[in-house]
């Protein structure tokens, strides 16, 4: 009993530091972990120097290397090298002085002896650690971590979670993510702060007097230096809180949280007709390459791909509701027959793009070995399409979805202005004459932030589901 | 059995009879398009006009239909066309007169025997000019022409002859691998020619002047290869055409067209219907909508090329050093464009409008911008592959400075997926284009642009649809003539197809 538990404490010792070492060779992680147990170093630095002042290796080395000196190796070498140098010298036409190729040539022989000294001493496992080596050593120490564990409490953590390789893939790719978000952010106000209009002569008008457009500037934070205002834009979007807007004194959160879910509903709508849509007609399409089906197809997505979204619903208009009057002009939320042709005009375009990229995906992979292989096993057509085909050929395609989500979410602002409605689109389009800054970078932040939270979650969910990435991972 | 295989296989890689069956459908569809658009049903009456276009069509559908039967006989009987079929190609010419841009082609197809790139360019450049032609002398049913009509008018009847003097020249002198020296000439002219915006007439002139000039024989065989691969594919010639014939006539539009029936506003032709002297109708201020429709495809073809030669540019240099270099730089700069990647091009476009005001010149800067990472994206996974070929070694063995590398060794080797992403993302930014000009946020309002008459045309939709009709059918062609010439570019260019 008394045994086990120490066996698994020394374990755990060389969990630690193997995560640790794993870790240590990329930079950035060094540094976070120097941060993390930045409480514990000035300690282990000093028992460091100590050790290192301990003349021991240092002894070995000089009689070591003395060894290869008296030996004569050095000399043979030292003429070995200057040798070659006379022949380089020689091939690219330079011409060398005999000092000069005396001091090359002793270097040389000098960091060999150097090299060849320190290899016959590790073999005698006596090492001139680096001070993270030394300190990754000391992991493996029982009593080092208990003292330690409460000062570098965080670090332990980092350490813990990291030993999984799924969590380390997960975590560096919300970082990432974070990252991506705040350069978003940044350089959505950065442009809108650089505009050269002045949103309170546009509101105001022209007859303002100075002082109402100072204290318009005061009122909104438009009178600070840049840094403070960018912290501010930044804080406000990661609390939810923007203020009110320039015209109209409304809540912009509010109204963004008001009008997001209807530009959502939509587009997911339309994603799911388009998949729905598209893969079956990619799958056929690619089953029967060069068919006539296949032709007709392709055409229809190729136009379906270059059509303008707006046009496509000014003629969508101009016959479904008023000539032929099935559907409704404008959208109506208690209407959902006003939601069809929205739905069906903001998924055209990606319609178009999943089925062609369905059929080149599948086109790839019906041609690999193993559809071969698993025709010849006497597998029927349908289950060797079902079966060993769509899966493989799924997984491309589902990074294109998630990448034409998030334009889908950029182009919704055309549909809504098209079919009037009031989503989060045509909100940034109302804003952008005033310029009201915190609206149309709450607007496009917050898009921004939604696909990337998408692809995010595919992201993960393929390192979860496909097994090639979660080998890979591991291998790394 | 062994023989009706062989047969197959020939109608297969026949490119007449692949061309005539696809003539077929396109004309069978047209013609039944005219068919259904002759009735108006809300009047109850025929339309005179329509029904005409319709029984010519419907001639040329069957004539091209009994051609193909034909083709098919000789395939089977003759392994090869004969000559009197490749003789009843010549009337079908005469379908030039109804627009019918793919019997024409087809027609040309047919006629000759050999069938070299330059044979099919001059033969391009002549119906391009013709359909320029055509266009052009709609204004005579002005009340005024502009003064220099006349002279470009005489301009283009003589390049259309002159077109039609080298198709024959190019039947008679031209082979796949080489040209007579005195070719070089009509070459020169070529390329003078091109200045009237007909790329074809360049693309002829360029070709020849190689061959003339007995260049490197292995560069000819490249070029003459590509672009063997690319005319075998009907649809990518016809974008090609379409993309041709547009720039041509935003390039001569200035000369024979008045840029005042497309801005300056006539009281006395509000909304009027399409008519012999507004082909297309009029608008709300009366200006005629064929004429700004004209000058439209000036901006909208300026605005693609320009937001997508920038970011090509920028991005494929950002691309090519991250390619290289790896490590750090490569994270520097993948990391920092992976920030304008998490924004949709449009909403980018959107805010950079908003704060820098609605005009052309930041409306392609604001394009731009959105599109630098999927070329830096391309070019970086390109250069990451080529730069572990023995060439980029040997070049640095031999002490190539890295930028002579990059620009020099890589660059020109991976500039073919750099130029089909390009040819496919013209098409988007013609579309981005006319949508923010539609939401107010493009070009000012004044300049006849696409999606500014779309944007009338909006609020007239219910009783003058025709204003909004006719300008989006534009920008669909020329996006789709850039997307199937994109996909032509990819299968001619792409290694993996070779």
């Amino acid at each position: 009993m008394v045994i086990s538990k120490v066996r698994s404490s020394t374990k755990e010792h060389v969990f630690f530091f193997s995560v640790y070492q794993k870790l240590m060779h990329h930079k950035s992680y060094n540094a976070l972990f120097f941060l993390l147990s930045i409480l514990v170093h000035p300690l282990t630095y000093l028992s460091y120097r100590k050790r290192k002042h301990s003349l021991q290796y240092r002894q070995t080395f000089e009689q070591r290397s003395q060894y290869y000196k008296e030996k004569g190796l050095v000399t043979k070498w030292q003429v070995k090298f200057a040798e070659q140098e006379l022949a380089k010298a020689k091939f690219f036409h330079e011409s060398v002085s005999e000092k000069q190729l005396q001091e090359t040539a002793s270097k040389l022989a000098e960091t060999k002896i150097q090299q060849l000294v320190e290899q016959d001493l590790s073999k005698d496992g006596l090492e001139d650690p680096s001070y993270l080596q030394f300190f990754s050593q000391q992991l493996k120490n029982k009593s080092f971590v208990v003292l330690t564990f409460l000062p570098a409490f965080l670090f332990y953590v980092a350490l813990i979670l990291f030993a999984n390789p799924f969590l380390q893939y997960v975590i560096e790719r919300i970082l990432q993510s974070f990252i991506v978000i705040v350069g978003v952010a940044t350089l959505v106000f950065t442009i809108l702060y650089l505009s050269p209009f002045d949103p309170a002569r546009n509101l105001l008008g022209v007859t303002a007097t100075p002082e109402q457009i100072t204290n318009f500037n005061h009122i909104h934070g438009l009178d600070q230096p840049y840094l403070s205002q960018l912290w501010n834009a930044l804080s406000g979007l990661f609390t939810f809180d923007l203020g009110t807007s320039f015209a109209g004194k409304e809540n912009i959160t509010h109204s963004i949280v008001n009008k997001f879910p209807i530009t959502l509903e939509i587009a997911i709508l339309s994603l799911l007709m388009a998949i729905a849509i598209a893969i079956p007609v990619g799958i056929i399409s690619a089953v029967r390459p060069n068919s006539y089906l296949d032709y007709t197809f392709m055409f229809i997505a190729l136009i379906g791909l270059s059509i303008p979204s707006f046009w496509q619903g000014l003629i969508f208009i101009l016959t479904f509701a008023l000539k032929l009057q099935w559907f409704p002009a404008t959208y109506n939320p208690q209407n959902w027959l006003s939601l069809i042709m929205p739905v069906i005009v903001l998924g055209t375009s990606i319609t178009a793009s999943i089925a062609r990229m369905t059929r080149s995906s599948m086109l790839e992979v019906i041609h690999e070995d193993y559809i071969i292989t698993a025709r010849a096993k006497g597998l029927n057509e349908f289950k060797v399409i079902s079966k060993h085909a769509i899966r493989n050929a799924m997984i491309p395609i589902i990074t294109v979805i998630g990448l034409l989500f998030g334009g889908m979410l950029g182009g919704a602002s055309v549909t809504e202005k098209v079919f009037n409605i009031s989503g989060i689109g045509s909100y940034i389009v109302d804003k952008q004459f005033i310029p009201d800054i915190p609206a149309i970078l709450g607007g496009v932040v917050y898009i921004a932030i939604t696909i990337s939270i998408v692809n995010l979650f595919i992201d993960i969910l393929y390192a979860f589901f496909d097994p090639r990435i979660r080998s890979k991972m591991k291998k790394s | 059995m062994k023989n009706s295989l062989h047969v197959k296989l020939l109608l297969k890689i026949t490119q007449e009879y692949v061309n005539a069956h696809f003539t077929f459908v396109f004309s069978l569809l047209f013609s039944l398009l005219f068919l259904a658009y002759s009735y108006n049903f809300s009047t109850q009456s025929w339309r005179p006009i329509v029904l005409i276009f319709f029984v010519i069509y419907a001639i040329t559908t069957a004539y091209v239909g009994f051609l193909t039967l034909r083709i098919k006989q000789d395939l089977a009987s003759h392994n090869d066309i004969r000559k009197s079929t490749r003789l009843l190609g010549y009337p079908l010419l005469l379908t030039i007169v109804s627009g019918n841009i793919f019997s024409t082609s087809f027609a040309f197809l047919l006629m000759s025997k050999s069938k070299t790139a330059e044979y099919i360019f001059a033969a391009y450049a002549f119906i391009t000019q013709l359909f320029i032609i055509g266009i052009s002398a709609l204004n005579l049913f002005k009340p005024y022409v502009t003064d220099t009509f006349l002279l470009a008018m005489g301009l283009f009847l003589f390049l259309a002859i002159f077109y039609i003097v080298m198709l024959i020249l190019c039947t008679k002198f031209v082979t796949s691998e080489a040209a007579p020296k005195w070719m070089l000439f009509p070459g020169i002219l070529l390329l003078i020619a091109s200045l009237t915006g007909n790329l074809f007439a360049t693309l002829l002139g360029y070709s020849l002047i190689q061959k003339a000039r007995k260049s490197n024989p292995s560069t000819i065989e490249k070029w003459q290869r590509i672009w063997e691969k690319i005319l075998r594919n009907t649809m990518a010639v016809f974008g090609l055409f379409f993309i041709v014939f547009m720039f041509s006539l935003s390039v001569t539009s200035s000369w024979t067209f008045d840029y005042d029936f497309a801005i300056e506003n006539n009281y006395g032709a509000l909304l009027q219907t399409p008519s012999l002297e507004y082909p297309l109708g009029t608008d709300n201020y009366g200006r005629d909508l064929f004429s700004r429709i004209v000058f439209g495809a000036q901006i909208s073809l300026i605005v693609g090329l320009f937001s997508t030669i920038i970011p090509a540019l920028i991005g494929g240099t950002l691309g090519a050093f991250s390619g290289y270099y790896g490590k750090a730089t490569d994270n520097l700069i993948m990391r920092s464009l992976d920030i304008l990647y998490a924004i949709p091009g449009i909403l980018l476009a959107i805010a950079i409008i908003a704060a820098f005001g609605a005009n052309t010149i930041n409306l392609i800067i604001a394009l731009s911008v959105g599109a630098i990472p999927t070329y830096a994206r391309t070019m970086r996974a390109n250069v990451m592959q080529l730069s572990n070929f023995e060439f980029v070694e040997s070049a640095r063995a031999l002490g190539a400075s890295d930028a002579a590398i990059i620009f020099k060794h890589i660059v020109p080797n991976s500039l073919a997926p750099m130029i089909v992403k390009a040819t496919l993302t013209i098409g988007g930014a013609v579309i981005s284009t006319s949508s923010l000009s539609f939401l107010g946020l493009g070009i000012e309002p004044h300049i006849p642009e696409w999606g500014n008459i779309l944007k009338v045309g909006s609020t007239y939709l219910e009783t003058h649809s025709y204003v909004a009709i006719f300008p989006g059918l534009c920008i669909m062609l020329l996006v789709l003539s850039f997307n199937f010439l994109g996909d032509g570019l990819r299968d001619a260019l792409d290694p993996k197809s070779n």
